[in-house]
Protein backbone atom coordinates (compact mmCIF):
# COMPACT_ATOMS: atom_id res chain seq x y z
CA UNK A 1 0.00 0.00 0.00
CA UNK A 2 1.58 2.85 -1.19
CA UNK A 3 1.03 6.06 -2.97
CA UNK A 4 4.15 7.59 -5.29
CA UNK A 5 4.95 10.84 -6.96
CA UNK A 6 7.16 11.27 -9.79
CA UNK A 7 8.07 14.54 -11.47
CA UNK A 8 7.97 14.23 -15.04
CA UNK A 9 8.16 17.86 -16.10
CA UNK A 10 9.28 21.20 -13.71
CA UNK A 11 9.47 23.78 -15.78
CA UNK A 12 6.84 26.39 -15.93
CA UNK A 13 5.86 28.36 -18.98
CA UNK A 14 8.01 27.08 -21.77
CA UNK A 15 10.65 23.95 -22.20
CA UNK A 16 13.70 24.83 -21.63
CA UNK A 17 16.53 22.11 -22.77
CA UNK A 18 20.35 22.40 -22.34
CA UNK A 19 22.84 22.55 -19.79
CA UNK A 20 22.11 25.10 -18.10
CA UNK A 21 19.04 23.34 -16.82
CA UNK A 22 20.18 19.95 -17.11
CA UNK A 23 20.32 19.00 -13.18
CA UNK A 24 16.14 19.89 -12.53
CA UNK A 25 15.40 19.48 -16.57
CA UNK A 26 13.38 21.66 -18.74
CA UNK A 27 10.11 19.89 -19.56
CA UNK A 28 7.15 21.45 -18.64
CA UNK A 29 4.77 19.84 -15.93
CA UNK A 30 3.89 16.93 -16.02
CA UNK A 31 3.43 14.69 -12.38
CA UNK A 32 2.47 11.53 -11.77
CA UNK A 33 0.28 10.45 -8.98
CA UNK A 34 0.15 6.26 -8.16
CA UNK A 35 -1.23 4.41 -5.60
CA UNK A 36 -2.15 0.50 -5.96
CA UNK A 37 -4.96 1.11 -7.96
CA UNK A 38 -5.19 4.70 -10.23
CA UNK A 39 -2.62 5.87 -11.95
CA UNK A 40 -3.68 10.11 -11.80
CA UNK A 41 -1.46 12.85 -14.24
CA UNK A 42 -1.64 15.99 -13.12
CA UNK A 43 -0.91 18.28 -16.22
CA UNK A 44 0.65 17.25 -19.60
CA UNK A 45 3.18 19.26 -20.67
CA UNK A 46 5.74 18.39 -22.52
CA UNK A 47 7.21 16.29 -19.29
CA UNK A 48 4.02 13.93 -20.63
CA UNK A 49 6.08 12.15 -23.37
CA UNK A 50 8.53 10.89 -21.32
CA UNK A 51 6.08 9.32 -19.29
CA UNK A 52 4.22 8.43 -21.71
CA UNK A 53 7.46 6.25 -22.73
CA UNK A 54 8.02 5.21 -19.67
CA UNK A 55 3.82 3.25 -19.07
CA UNK A 56 4.51 1.70 -22.20
CA UNK A 57 7.42 0.09 -20.95
CA UNK A 58 5.95 -0.90 -17.46
CA UNK A 59 3.23 -2.02 -18.59
CA UNK A 60 5.00 -4.55 -21.24
CA UNK A 61 1.76 -4.58 -23.59
CA UNK A 62 -1.05 -4.97 -20.83
CA UNK A 63 -3.96 -1.98 -21.44
CA UNK A 64 -2.91 0.92 -19.27
CA UNK A 65 -6.23 3.02 -17.61
CA UNK A 66 -5.18 6.64 -16.93
CA UNK A 67 -6.72 9.73 -15.21
CA UNK A 68 -5.78 13.03 -16.43
CA UNK A 69 -6.34 16.03 -14.44
CA UNK A 70 -5.13 19.88 -15.81
CA UNK A 71 -4.47 22.37 -14.14
CA UNK A 72 -5.53 24.90 -16.69
CA UNK A 73 -5.21 24.62 -20.54
CA UNK A 74 -2.19 27.02 -20.89
CA UNK A 75 0.48 26.01 -23.30
CA UNK A 76 3.02 24.24 -20.91
CA UNK A 77 0.34 22.33 -19.48
CA UNK A 78 -1.42 20.61 -22.56
CA UNK A 79 1.80 20.81 -25.21
CA UNK A 80 2.87 17.47 -24.08
CA UNK A 81 -1.00 15.58 -24.96
CA UNK A 82 -0.52 15.26 -28.73
CA UNK A 83 3.62 13.06 -28.24
CA UNK A 84 1.61 10.78 -25.42
CA UNK A 85 2.11 7.27 -27.00
CA UNK A 86 -0.33 5.49 -24.79
CA UNK A 87 -2.92 7.87 -26.63
CA UNK A 88 -2.65 6.00 -29.75
CA UNK A 89 -2.84 2.42 -28.55
CA UNK A 90 -6.43 0.62 -28.68
CA UNK A 91 -6.20 -1.08 -25.37
CA UNK A 92 -5.78 1.71 -23.19
CA UNK A 93 -8.50 4.27 -21.50
CA UNK A 94 -7.84 7.90 -20.49
CA UNK A 95 -10.56 10.03 -18.68
CA UNK A 96 -9.70 13.94 -18.70
CA UNK A 97 -12.09 15.21 -15.79
CA UNK A 98 -13.57 18.90 -15.68
CA UNK A 99 -14.61 20.37 -12.35
CA UNK A 100 -17.70 21.82 -12.94
CA UNK A 101 -21.29 20.21 -13.94
CA UNK A 102 -20.84 20.43 -17.71
CA UNK A 103 -17.28 20.90 -17.99
CA UNK A 104 -15.22 20.08 -21.16
CA UNK A 105 -13.38 22.91 -22.02
CA UNK A 106 -10.08 21.33 -21.21
CA UNK A 107 -11.45 18.38 -23.40
CA UNK A 108 -12.56 20.60 -26.32
CA UNK A 109 -9.28 22.48 -26.54
CA UNK A 110 -6.86 19.22 -26.51
CA UNK A 111 -8.58 17.90 -29.07
CA UNK A 112 -8.33 21.89 -30.65
CA UNK A 113 -4.43 21.57 -30.20
CA UNK A 114 -4.38 18.60 -32.93
CA UNK A 115 -6.37 20.32 -35.53
CA UNK A 116 -4.54 20.23 -39.00
CA UNK A 117 -3.13 23.45 -38.57
CA UNK A 118 -1.19 22.94 -35.54
CA UNK A 119 -0.44 19.36 -35.42
CA UNK A 120 -0.49 16.53 -38.09
CA UNK A 121 -2.57 14.08 -36.61
CA UNK A 122 -6.07 14.50 -35.60
CA UNK A 123 -7.36 13.90 -32.02
CA UNK A 124 -10.10 11.81 -33.83
CA UNK A 125 -7.41 8.93 -34.51
CA UNK A 126 -5.97 8.32 -31.34
CA UNK A 127 -6.85 5.07 -31.18
CA UNK A 128 -7.27 4.50 -27.19
CA UNK A 129 -10.40 5.21 -25.39
CA UNK A 130 -10.55 8.84 -25.00
CA UNK A 131 -13.51 9.95 -22.48
CA UNK A 132 -14.35 13.48 -20.55
CA UNK A 133 -15.64 13.14 -17.24
CA UNK A 134 -16.40 15.53 -14.35
CA UNK A 135 -16.00 15.74 -10.42
CA UNK A 136 -18.86 17.95 -10.17
CA UNK A 137 -18.71 20.15 -7.16
CA UNK A 138 -14.91 20.09 -7.08
CA UNK A 139 -14.64 16.47 -5.79
CA UNK A 140 -15.18 13.00 -6.07
CA UNK A 141 -13.21 9.29 -5.92
CA UNK A 142 -11.31 7.94 -8.80
CA UNK A 143 -10.52 4.55 -8.02
CA UNK A 144 -9.24 4.53 -4.15
CA UNK A 145 -7.89 8.19 -4.64
CA UNK A 146 -10.68 10.78 -3.15
CA UNK A 147 -9.93 13.80 -5.23
CA UNK A 148 -11.13 17.50 -4.68
CA UNK A 149 -10.52 20.46 -6.67
CA UNK A 150 -10.21 24.43 -5.81
CA UNK A 151 -9.95 27.10 -8.22
CA UNK A 152 -7.30 29.21 -8.20
CA UNK A 153 -5.99 32.95 -9.23
CA UNK A 154 -4.32 32.84 -12.43
CA UNK A 155 -5.22 34.62 -15.66
CA UNK A 156 -8.00 32.35 -17.06
CA UNK A 157 -8.25 30.65 -14.25
CA UNK A 158 -6.80 27.55 -12.83
CA UNK A 159 -7.52 24.47 -10.41
CA UNK A 160 -5.73 23.27 -7.34
CA UNK A 161 -5.97 19.42 -6.67
CA UNK A 162 -5.41 17.29 -3.32
CA UNK A 163 -5.38 13.12 -3.21
CA UNK A 164 -5.94 11.76 -0.51
CA UNK A 165 -5.35 7.62 -0.41
CA UNK A 166 -4.49 5.19 2.23
CA UNK A 167 -4.04 7.43 4.60
CA UNK A 168 -1.27 9.98 3.00
CA UNK A 169 -2.54 13.40 1.29
CA UNK A 170 -0.96 14.95 -1.72
CA UNK A 171 -1.29 18.58 -3.03
CA UNK A 172 -0.96 19.45 -6.39
CA UNK A 173 -1.09 23.66 -6.97
CA UNK A 174 0.39 25.23 -9.28
CA UNK A 175 -0.15 28.39 -11.52
CA UNK A 176 -1.73 30.28 -8.65
CA UNK A 177 -0.71 33.57 -7.78
CA UNK A 178 -0.79 33.30 -3.99
CA UNK A 179 0.50 36.83 -2.74
CA UNK A 180 -2.48 38.54 -4.72
CA UNK A 181 -4.35 37.01 -2.10
CA UNK A 182 -2.34 38.49 1.12
CA UNK A 183 -4.36 40.93 2.77
CA UNK A 184 -1.89 43.74 2.79
CA UNK A 185 0.39 42.64 -0.04
CA UNK A 186 2.23 45.98 -0.46
CA UNK A 187 3.33 45.51 3.42
CA UNK A 188 4.64 42.16 2.56
CA UNK A 189 6.33 43.47 -0.48
CA UNK A 190 8.02 46.08 1.44
CA UNK A 191 8.83 44.15 3.97
CA UNK A 192 9.36 40.21 2.75
CA UNK A 193 10.46 39.36 6.11
CA UNK A 194 6.78 39.62 7.73
CA UNK A 195 4.80 36.92 7.54
CA UNK A 196 2.40 36.07 5.01
CA UNK A 197 -1.31 35.52 5.97
CA UNK A 198 -3.09 33.02 3.49
CA UNK A 199 -7.14 32.94 2.88
CA UNK A 200 -8.36 29.95 5.65
CA UNK A 201 -10.33 28.43 2.45
CA UNK A 202 -6.75 27.52 0.85
CA UNK A 203 -5.29 26.76 3.89
CA UNK A 204 -7.65 24.33 4.67
CA UNK A 205 -7.22 23.11 1.36
CA UNK A 206 -3.93 22.05 2.09
CA UNK A 207 -3.87 20.86 5.67
CA UNK A 208 -2.04 18.45 6.60
CA UNK A 209 -0.40 17.04 3.37
CA UNK A 210 2.01 15.06 3.18
CA UNK A 211 3.48 16.76 -0.02
CA UNK A 212 2.60 19.74 -1.43
CA UNK A 213 3.70 20.60 -5.00
CA UNK A 214 3.53 23.85 -5.15
CA UNK A 215 4.16 26.91 -7.81
CA UNK A 216 7.31 28.74 -6.82
CA UNK A 217 8.37 30.38 -10.22
CA UNK A 218 10.05 33.61 -8.96
CA UNK A 219 12.17 34.83 -6.27
CA UNK A 220 11.27 37.41 -3.95
CA UNK A 221 13.37 39.86 -6.38
CA UNK A 222 12.30 38.65 -9.80
CA UNK A 223 8.17 38.60 -8.30
CA UNK A 224 8.62 42.47 -8.10
CA UNK A 225 8.52 42.50 -11.68
CA UNK A 226 5.79 39.87 -12.32
CA UNK A 227 3.04 40.93 -10.47
CA UNK A 228 -0.32 39.95 -12.50
CA UNK A 229 1.87 37.04 -14.26
CA UNK A 230 0.07 34.36 -12.48
CA UNK A 231 2.92 33.05 -10.14
CA UNK A 232 3.71 33.53 -6.34
CA UNK A 233 6.92 34.25 -4.81
CA UNK A 234 8.27 30.55 -3.73
CA UNK A 235 9.22 31.89 -0.31
CA UNK A 236 5.42 32.45 0.10
CA UNK A 237 4.44 28.73 -0.67
CA UNK A 238 6.77 28.30 2.72
CA UNK A 239 4.42 30.64 4.49
CA UNK A 240 1.50 28.69 3.15
CA UNK A 241 2.94 25.24 3.95
CA UNK A 242 3.98 25.85 7.26
CA UNK A 243 0.34 27.50 8.11
CA UNK A 244 -1.03 24.62 6.87
CA UNK A 245 0.83 21.84 8.58
CA UNK A 246 2.52 20.18 5.06
CA UNK A 247 5.07 18.25 6.11
CA UNK A 248 7.11 18.39 2.19
CA UNK A 249 7.20 20.91 0.30
CA UNK A 250 8.37 20.74 -3.37
CA UNK A 251 8.63 24.31 -5.28
CA UNK A 252 7.94 23.33 -9.09
CA UNK A 253 7.06 25.72 -11.91
CA UNK A 254 10.45 27.15 -12.30
CA UNK A 255 10.72 30.18 -14.12
CA UNK A 256 12.78 29.56 -17.92
CA UNK A 257 15.14 31.84 -17.02
CA UNK A 258 16.75 30.31 -13.84
CA UNK A 259 19.47 27.86 -14.39
CA UNK A 260 19.82 25.22 -11.70
CA UNK A 261 22.15 27.42 -9.93
CA UNK A 262 19.40 30.35 -9.65
CA UNK A 263 16.85 27.12 -8.72
CA UNK A 264 18.99 26.51 -5.98
CA UNK A 265 19.27 29.59 -4.55
CA UNK A 266 15.40 30.18 -4.45
CA UNK A 267 15.30 26.75 -2.37
CA UNK A 268 17.93 28.25 0.30
CA UNK A 269 15.61 30.99 0.75
CA UNK A 270 12.77 28.78 1.04
CA UNK A 271 14.70 27.24 3.67
CA UNK A 272 15.99 30.22 5.28
CA UNK A 273 12.73 31.22 5.33
CA UNK A 274 11.08 27.95 7.25
CA UNK A 275 14.18 27.85 9.95
CA UNK A 276 13.25 31.82 10.61
CA UNK A 277 9.28 30.79 11.40
CA UNK A 278 11.06 28.21 13.15
CA UNK A 279 9.06 24.74 11.27
CA UNK A 280 10.89 21.98 10.79
CA UNK A 281 9.21 21.71 7.05
CA UNK A 282 11.39 20.00 3.99
CA UNK A 283 11.45 22.17 1.34
CA UNK A 284 13.56 20.96 -2.06
CA UNK A 285 13.47 22.04 -5.65
CA UNK A 286 11.13 19.71 -8.03
CA UNK A 287 13.21 17.89 -10.53
CA UNK A 288 12.65 15.73 -13.64
CA UNK A 289 13.09 12.01 -12.97
CA UNK A 290 12.76 11.97 -9.42
CA UNK A 291 9.86 9.88 -7.72
CA UNK A 292 8.89 9.75 -3.76
CA UNK A 293 6.47 7.12 -1.62
CA UNK A 294 4.82 8.21 0.70
CA UNK A 295 4.48 4.88 2.72
CA UNK B 1 26.67 31.80 -66.31
CA UNK B 2 29.68 32.23 -63.57
CA UNK B 3 31.08 29.05 -62.50
CA UNK B 4 31.91 29.01 -58.93
CA UNK B 5 32.18 26.68 -55.94
CA UNK B 6 27.97 27.32 -54.95
CA UNK B 7 27.22 26.19 -58.73
CA UNK B 8 27.65 22.71 -57.95
CA UNK B 9 25.83 23.07 -54.57
CA UNK B 10 23.12 20.23 -55.37
CA UNK B 11 25.96 17.45 -55.95
CA UNK B 12 27.88 15.26 -53.20
CA UNK B 13 31.10 16.45 -53.73
CA UNK B 14 34.10 14.41 -52.57
CA UNK B 15 36.07 16.03 -49.48
CA UNK B 16 38.06 15.28 -46.58
CA UNK B 17 35.75 17.06 -43.55
CA UNK B 18 37.04 15.03 -40.38
CA UNK B 19 33.73 14.15 -38.47
CA UNK B 20 32.76 14.65 -35.00
CA UNK B 21 33.18 11.28 -32.66
CA UNK B 22 29.47 10.22 -31.64
CA UNK B 23 29.99 7.40 -30.11
CA UNK B 24 28.43 6.60 -27.18
CA UNK B 25 30.29 7.52 -23.99
CA UNK B 26 32.66 4.82 -22.80
CA UNK B 27 34.13 5.77 -18.78
CA UNK B 28 31.62 4.67 -16.47
CA UNK B 29 29.99 6.65 -14.08
CA UNK B 30 31.13 6.18 -10.47
CA UNK B 31 29.71 6.18 -6.51
CA UNK B 32 32.56 7.86 -4.33
CA UNK B 33 31.74 6.94 -0.73
CA UNK B 34 33.27 9.58 1.62
CA UNK B 35 31.22 8.10 4.75
CA UNK B 36 31.04 4.47 6.35
CA UNK B 37 32.85 1.77 6.63
CA UNK B 38 35.42 1.12 4.51
CA UNK B 39 35.25 5.07 3.18
CA UNK B 40 36.60 6.64 1.56
CA UNK B 41 36.76 4.60 -1.67
CA UNK B 42 35.49 4.65 -5.01
CA UNK B 43 32.94 2.48 -6.59
CA UNK B 44 32.83 2.23 -10.25
CA UNK B 45 29.45 1.67 -11.79
CA UNK B 46 30.67 -0.63 -14.84
CA UNK B 47 27.93 -2.78 -15.36
CA UNK B 48 24.39 -2.24 -16.49
CA UNK B 49 22.67 -2.63 -12.86
CA UNK B 50 24.57 -2.53 -9.45
CA UNK B 51 23.22 -3.52 -6.26
CA UNK B 52 24.87 -2.08 -2.99
CA UNK B 53 23.71 -3.87 0.09
CA UNK B 54 24.98 -4.90 3.71
CA UNK B 55 25.01 -8.57 2.83
CA UNK B 56 24.12 -8.74 -0.67
CA UNK B 57 24.88 -7.18 -4.19
CA UNK B 58 28.03 -5.84 -6.26
CA UNK B 59 28.99 -3.40 -3.36
CA UNK B 60 28.66 -4.69 0.33
CA UNK B 61 29.53 -2.13 2.81
CA UNK B 62 29.24 -3.25 6.72
CA UNK B 63 27.11 -1.38 8.07
CA UNK B 64 24.33 -1.73 10.40
CA UNK B 65 22.20 1.02 8.97
CA UNK B 66 22.27 -0.13 5.60
CA UNK B 67 19.48 -3.30 4.66
CA UNK B 68 20.86 -6.70 2.99
CA UNK B 69 20.47 -5.35 -0.42
CA UNK B 70 19.82 -1.51 -0.12
CA UNK B 71 19.76 0.28 -3.60
CA UNK B 72 20.31 -0.61 -7.23
CA UNK B 73 21.63 1.75 -9.52
CA UNK B 74 20.55 0.79 -13.00
CA UNK B 75 21.87 2.44 -16.35
CA UNK B 76 19.44 3.88 -18.82
CA UNK B 77 20.72 4.77 -21.76
CA UNK B 78 23.32 7.57 -20.89
CA UNK B 79 21.49 7.73 -17.97
CA UNK B 80 21.76 6.62 -14.61
CA UNK B 81 18.95 5.82 -12.01
CA UNK B 82 18.94 4.89 -8.15
CA UNK B 83 15.95 2.64 -6.63
CA UNK B 84 15.01 1.99 -3.74
CA UNK B 85 14.91 -1.73 -2.90
CA UNK B 86 11.94 -1.75 0.10
CA UNK B 87 15.52 -0.41 2.61
CA UNK B 88 14.57 0.43 5.93
CA UNK B 89 16.35 3.02 5.84
CA UNK B 90 16.09 4.85 2.91
CA UNK B 91 17.70 6.97 0.21
CA UNK B 92 17.73 10.33 0.78
CA UNK B 93 18.54 12.39 -2.43
CA UNK B 94 20.52 15.90 -1.14
CA UNK B 95 18.72 15.50 1.52
CA UNK B 96 15.13 14.77 0.84
CA UNK B 97 14.04 10.94 1.06
CA UNK B 98 13.46 9.24 -2.44
CA UNK B 99 12.09 6.37 -3.58
CA UNK B 100 13.71 6.50 -7.51
CA UNK B 101 16.05 9.32 -9.20
CA UNK B 102 18.06 10.13 -12.24
CA UNK B 103 21.23 11.09 -10.89
CA UNK B 104 22.79 14.15 -11.88
CA UNK B 105 26.79 15.07 -11.24
CA UNK B 106 27.48 15.78 -7.63
CA UNK B 107 24.00 14.25 -5.96
CA UNK B 108 25.09 13.07 -3.05
CA UNK B 109 23.20 9.80 -1.74
CA UNK B 110 22.65 9.12 1.69
CA UNK B 111 22.06 5.43 2.23
CA UNK B 112 22.05 5.04 6.88
CA UNK B 113 25.66 6.42 7.59
CA UNK B 114 27.32 5.83 4.26
CA UNK B 115 26.98 8.79 1.67
CA UNK B 116 27.62 8.55 -1.89
CA UNK B 117 28.63 10.88 -4.27
CA UNK B 118 27.76 10.72 -7.86
CA UNK B 119 30.09 11.46 -10.61
CA UNK B 120 28.79 10.89 -14.59
CA UNK B 121 30.60 8.83 -16.54
CA UNK B 122 31.74 10.93 -19.90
Amino acid sequence: MSLFVKFWGTRGSIPTPGPATSRYGGNTACVEIRTDEALLICDGGTGLRELGQELLQRAGGAPIEGHLLFSHPHWDHIQGFPFFTPAYQPANTFTIYGFKAGDQRIFQLLSGQMRSDYFPVDFSELSATIRAAELPEGRGQIRDVAVRALPQLHPGGSWAFAFESQGRKVVYATDHELDLLLPDRDASLRDPHAPRQLPDELVEFVRGADLLVADGQYTDDEYRRKIGWGHPRATTCVDLAIAAGVKQLAITHHDPMQTDTDVERKIYACRARAVLRASDLVVFAAREGVELKLA
Amino acid sequence: MSSGPWDNWDRTLPGSIPLHDVRMPTRAAVLEQTRGPGAPQAHLLGREQVVVGRTEGDIRIASAELSRSHMRIARKGPEYVCIDLDSSNGIYLNGVKIHSAVLREGDHLQLGDVIFVFHAGA
